[in-house]
This record gives C-alpha cells, structure tokens and sequence, in this order.
C-alpha cells in the first residue's frame, strides 16, 4: 500500500469510528426502549429532531452552545417521553386489540404529529447553527512536521464523540450500579420474576422511556454542530436506530454500542471504496445480512464467547 | 346536457358583451403558474414579480395608454391543465399572446396548444432542451435552454483555470444527476479528465470519506451539484480536510443562494458556481427590480423571478412594435425583439437546432469577503474574480 492509499484508509477508519460513537448513541436510546417494553420506538427520530430544535433555538435565542444544551434538551426530553409512555402509550399498552403491535404504530403516529407540529412552528426550512468552531481541525501534519501522510481530525466531530462516550459510559454506570439501573435490568430480563422480587415494573417502563427519550435528546444537540435541522429528518434516524438495534441484538446495551461502530464504519468504508451512493444500501445490507445469518445479533455473539470460557 | 352547454355559452356571450366595455382602457393578461403543488414557491415567487412589473408599466402610463391588468391562473404544476388553460385563454379569451408557466412539462404543454392555434407564446422559465427545438414557429423562450446553463462556467474554466482534470460530486436526483451528465459531456469536449463521479444520497451527514478518496486523485477542479443544506455541509468538510484544487465550483442552486454563504461561513470563500442571474448583476434595473422585491418579501429573489419581472418588460416591447395586436403581427414583432432587460439581453434566435431561442451568457459567481460577486463574464462582472485561490493552508 503507498502512502495515499494508507492515509485514504485510516481517515476513512478515522470518520467512520467517529460517526459510529454517535449512531451508538442514537441506537441506545431505542435498545433500552426495546429491552425494557419490548416495543420498538418509531417516534425515535423525531424525538431527536425535538431535542435538535430545542438545541438551535437556545443558540439563537440565548446564544447557549450546542454543547452546553446536552443539559437542557436531556432532561426536557425525559419528562417529555414520561409524559409520552404515562398517557399516550400505557393506556394503549392496556388495551385489548386486533393488532398485537398497536403500540408501534401508535409510536408511528407520534412522530408524525411531532414532525408536522415541528412544520407548523418552525416551517419546514433548513436551518444549521454556525458554531465559530464548525471546520475546526487538528491536524497530523501540524503536530508531526515529517509525516508522510496527512490527517485530520474535525473539532466538533471529536467532541461529539468524546461526549458520546461519556454519556454511553454513566449510562451503562446507571446501569450496573444504581438500584434502578438494576430494576430496569431485571425488568428487561423478565418482567414477571422482576415482578414478584418487588420491582415496580410500571415505574421502570415509565422512567425507561423517559431515559431512552433523554438519550436521543442529548444525540440530537451532539449532531447540530455537525448537520443541519429539519422537521422531516427524524425519519432517517429512526432507519438508522432501527438497524443498529437489530445488528446489536434486541435490548442489549453493549450491543448497540459495538453495532454503532460497525454500522459507522461500515458506512464510510462504502462510501469510500464502492461509492457514497451506495452507503444506505449497505446499511440495509448489513441489515438483512444480520437478521438472517445473526438473528441475536452483536449481543449473542458475546453471550457464546461468554458460555465457552 | 344541451340546455346546460346552452346556458353556459349564454353566459360566455355575457361576460364577452360586459368585458369590453368596463375594460376599454385596460389589457387583460392572463398567466398560467403553479399557484397550489410542489411547485407553489416558485409560482408565488414569478407571480409576485410579474406584479411587480406591472405595477411599473402602469405608472409609466402601460402600454400604448392601456394599463396591463394581470389575472392568474392556478395549473398546479400539471401539464394537462396547463393545457386546458392555454385553450380557455387562446379560445374563449381570445387573448392574442400568452406568457408563463413554470416547468418544462407545463410549458411544452402550452407550446404544443399554441403552434397549433398559431398564438406566440413566450416560455419564461421551462429549461427543457426539446421545447424550443420541435419548429414551432410560435414558440419564444427567453430563458436558456438547461444545456446552456454552464456554458459561463465553461469559459471561465477554459480561459482563466485551464483544468486538465475534474471530479464531480452530485446529488442522486433528476436534478443532479442531469447536471452531473451536462458537466461530463462539457468535461471530454474539453479535454478534461474525469477523476472522480460520484453521488450522495440526500441528508448524507459524512461526506468525508468519499472527500479523501476524492483528495487522492488531486483533481484540478471539484464541481459539485447540490442543494444549499449539502453545498455547506460539503465545502465544510473539505475545509476540514485541506483538500486543496485549483477551483471549488458548483451548478447553481445550491451553491448560488445567499444561505450557502450563511451556513458554511469561511469554508465558501472563492468558491464560484454557475447561475443564470443574480441580484448584483450589472444589468440595468437588475439591482432595483431585486431591491424591491426584497422590500416587499424579505428575501432576494432567484432567476425565476427575475425572468418572471423580465417577461413582461419583452411582452410591452413587443406589443408596442407590433403593427396590431393580432397574432400574427404579434408573432412577427417578437421575433424582431432585441433589447436588454433586468435579466439581460433578450434576441429570439434561430441555430444550433434551436428556433426562437435567446441566447445569453449565464454568469458565474464567486464567493468574494462573504458575498456572492459576479465574476465572468467580465463585461458584466462587479468584481474582479480571485484566482488563484489561496490554499487551505495559508488562508488561516
């Protein structure tokens, strides 16, 4: 290999782990949502795209960063998933109906009246916020005079994934070490055991969905400095969350963590070496190729290793 | 049915006894847009400066002492009810010349009705090849065909850039992808190599793999044809990524609106992009005709507008020369057009396969101190371009 070809490679490696840590953390919040309730959150995307808009309008409004709205849009869109699971989806959650799933399209038709009222407020115009700080960029070359190859590592992007990594790191401390980290572990695992031990298991899928809501919230502050803002850009999201909770087998954390990575770097690895027109192609590829050949997904690869040691 | 077709040709005969007499004085025009559809923005955009422009012509004293009332009518982007406007108009209204209309297929709808009820029609924005290019005797376009909308591109690229090389970067939509081909067929009538040809799906956040592949080759010239949301999003990653070329272009749309500048900041200085008119143009009454509209809808308006405004500005000058205002006359007055508008200068020319075309040089803009700045061609220029562009390296 010469030296364009190496320095074409790792910067490809390089974009894709740095996009992977943030599709990981997009793709937590549906997993814990799956684990826990067993139900696939739709209005996944567009719950992203309200933590997005709460993220722009207090740069524009109050000129808070980015950033520093991780803080604000988390905890909104925790009491807004709360407030989602306790009267929008328990209810439905009681009903006997026809389709066994009516809690997933019932997730559907949130993200459309998010998505429109999104519409209705903000116009469905772009929008991005110019962050001083937006192609900022460490560069090999400037740290290492003699260096063969060139590389360069994006501000934002590198942030973004650094907050990424923290965020997924205290959640999986939450837990493995908190007593409701643990009740929402029991409950993922068996709902009736966890149950009869004295979890309040209703409590849990309340507080779950509020967490998976407040996860997405904090991905879509951590995308703004990168993208660009619409009302209609949740779906691809919920595509992209959809997939990583598959590859990373339904429900598990660490599953969805490495799926992300996989996913991300799958993607650039496309882009770089067949063509970019062909990177969500080989989103569904892996996809399919998952379902079919790994229907556990990245998660019971890990639990065989686990069982032959 | 009988008495129904009798009563409505009753009332036809009333409006028809009416109309004449409160509208002695008046010129009744009426003009197809898409008013409702997806095509609404651009519809509302043309409709307000045909008004515009109107308003001008009747306070200095319309047309021959007539004042030009403006009626529209809503063809929802749709070509068969394009068509059905263009033979209410030629057949009930008897107006003598139509103008309007937004897209292509609209306005080969309306071309095809008006050849064969022998009424000039003027195309104002329909960018298809094939519209001017059946025979038709009655068909004028003033804008030019979309084979020509990098044609200012190319000749600043062949006189000032010299690029042996290229690498085209589009998106995967009708629009791209025709833009994409167009540079393609340029690129090896020129003699330039094609390094790199590659589409994005729409919403793709990295483009930063494809870019270092892209960086590899060491193309002379990065052409781009996207939209304004990707436009920013790719100049800055190829910031980010120091890749440096002889020129950073784009085609149009995306590259040519102020909000381009808006969201990429520092990464879209010198980058230059194709565009058929922009609100700096030195052609007369380009800068009032953009202020005016801006005053009145907050925004700048594209060439759609602009073409819009100009169409009737070719529409009074015809109508003034003509002998009288039957179709034939006309028809015969506006081939004979040559004048400068606000959108430049308007001539309905017969070559290159193409009948009734005008021709014109489409501009290039360069991204110069955080403003668009028309470069080339240089007798329209109201800046000096900047080249060469200083690397990524040395501009901070």
């Amino acid at each position: 290999m010469t030296s364009v070809a190496i320095e074409v490679f790792l910067q490809t490696l390089i974009a894709g782990l740095l996009l992977g840590g943030l599709y990981a953390l997009i793709g937590l919040g549906m997993t814990l949502i799956m684990g826990v309730m067993k139900i696939i959150n739709l209005a996944h995307g567009e719950l992203m795209m309200v933590g997005m808009y709460i993220a722009y309008w207090m740069f524009v409004l109050f000129n808070i960063d980015p950033y520093l709205s991780v803080f604000i849009a988390t905890p909104i869109l925790f009491f807004l998933g709360i407030a989602l699971q306790k009267f929008l989806i328990n209810p439905v959650l009681k009903v006997e109906a026809i389709l066994p799933e009516n809690q997933v399209i019932l997730t559907v038709g949130i993200g459309m009246v998010l998505a429109n009222l999104a519409t209705i407020f903000f116009t469905s115009d772009y929008r991005s916020t110019p962050v001083s700080y937006a192609t900022n960029a460490f560069y090999l070359s400037d740290y290492w005079k003699a260096s063969p190859i060139e590389l360069s590592l994006s501000v934002p992007w590198s942030v973004s994934f650094i907050l990424a990594v923290i965020i997924t790191i205290s959640l999986w401390f939450f837990l493995a070490r908190t007593d409701t980290g643990k009740s929402i572990r029991a409950t993922a695992q068996d709902t009736d055991a966890a149950l009869l031990m004295g979890v309040n298991v209703k409590l849990m899928r309340v507080v779950t969905f509020g967490i998976g809501s407040g996860l997405v919230g904090a991905a879509g502050c951590l995308f703004l400095p990168i993208y660009y803002l619409f009302p209609s850009l949740g779906g691809q999201f919920t595509l992209i969350a959809f997939v990583i909770t598959i590859l990373g087998g339904l429900g598990s954390t660490i599953g969805a963590i490495i799926g992300g990575l996989i996913l991300g770097v799958f993607e650039s690895m496309t882009a770089t070496y067949i063509g970019m027109g062909w990177a969500p192609v080989g989103r569904f590829v892996i996809f399919v190729v998952c379902l079919i050949f790994l229907p556990g997904g990245v998660a019971s690869l890990l639990k065989r290793k686990k069982l032959g040691k | 049915m009988k008495r129904l077709s009798l009563v409505m040709s009753l009332l036809f005969l009333v409006t028809l006894l009416t109309a004449p007499l409160s509208a002695a004085d008046n010129l009744e025009i009426s003009i197809p847009l898409p008013l409702t559809g997806s095509q609404a923005k651009f519809g509302e955009m043309e409709k307000k400066s045909y008004i515009i422009a109107a308003d001008e012509i009747n306070a200095a004293g319309g047309i021959k002492g007539k004042k030009i009332v403006l009626e529209f009518e809503d063809s929802q982007g749709k070509p068969e009810i394009s068509r059905a406007i263009a033979e209410k108009l030629i057949d009930v209204k008897k107006q003598p010349v139509i103008i309007g209309d937004y897209s292509s297929s609209c306005s080969k709808a309306i071309a095809a009705v008006a050849e064969e009820r022998k009424t000039p029609y003027l195309v104002v924005t329909g960018a298809a090849d094939d519209i001017t290019q059946q025979n038709y005797k009655y068909v004028f376009r003033l804008n030019p065909s979309s084979a020509y909308y990098s044609s200012g591109l190319m000749s600043f690229m062949s006189e000032v850039v010299k690029p042996k090389s290229i690498a085209i970067l589009y998106e995967s939509s009708d629009f791209g992808t025709s833009g994409a081909k167009d540079m393609e067929n340029q690129a090896a009538k020129t003699g330039m190599k094609v390094l790199v040809n590659e589409k994005y799906e729409k919403g793709a956040v990295d483009f930063k793999p494809v870019l270092s592949k892209l960086k590899a080759t060491r193309p002379d010239v990065i052409y781009m044809v996207s939209y304004v949301m990707d436009a920013a999003l790719l100049m800055k990653q190829i910031k980010e990524l120091r890749i440096d070329a002889k020129l950073f272009a784009g085609g149009a749309a995306g590259f040519a609106i102020p909000e381009f500048i808006d969201n990429a900041k520092d990464a879209a200085d010198y980058v230059v992009t194709s565009t058929l008119w922009s609100s700096q143009s030195s052609y007369p009454g380009a800068k009032e005709y953009a202020e005016k509209y801006k005053k009145m809808n907050g925004d700048y308006p594209s060439y759609h507008g602009a073409e819009a405004y100009s169409a009737l500005f070719i529409l009074k000058d015809t109508l003034e020369r003509a002998k009288s205002w039957s179709s034939e006359d006309i028809r015969t007055a506006m081939k004979a057009t040559d004048m400068m508008t606000a959108f430049g200068p308007i001539k309905f020319e017969d070559k290159d396969g193409y009948q009734n075309q005008n021709f014109m040089d489409t501009l290039v803009l360069q991204v110069i101190k955080g403003e668009h700045q028309t470069i080339w061609p240089k007798k329209y220029a109201s800046a000096k371009y900047i080249y060469p562009i200083p690397t990524w390296r040395e501009r901070r």
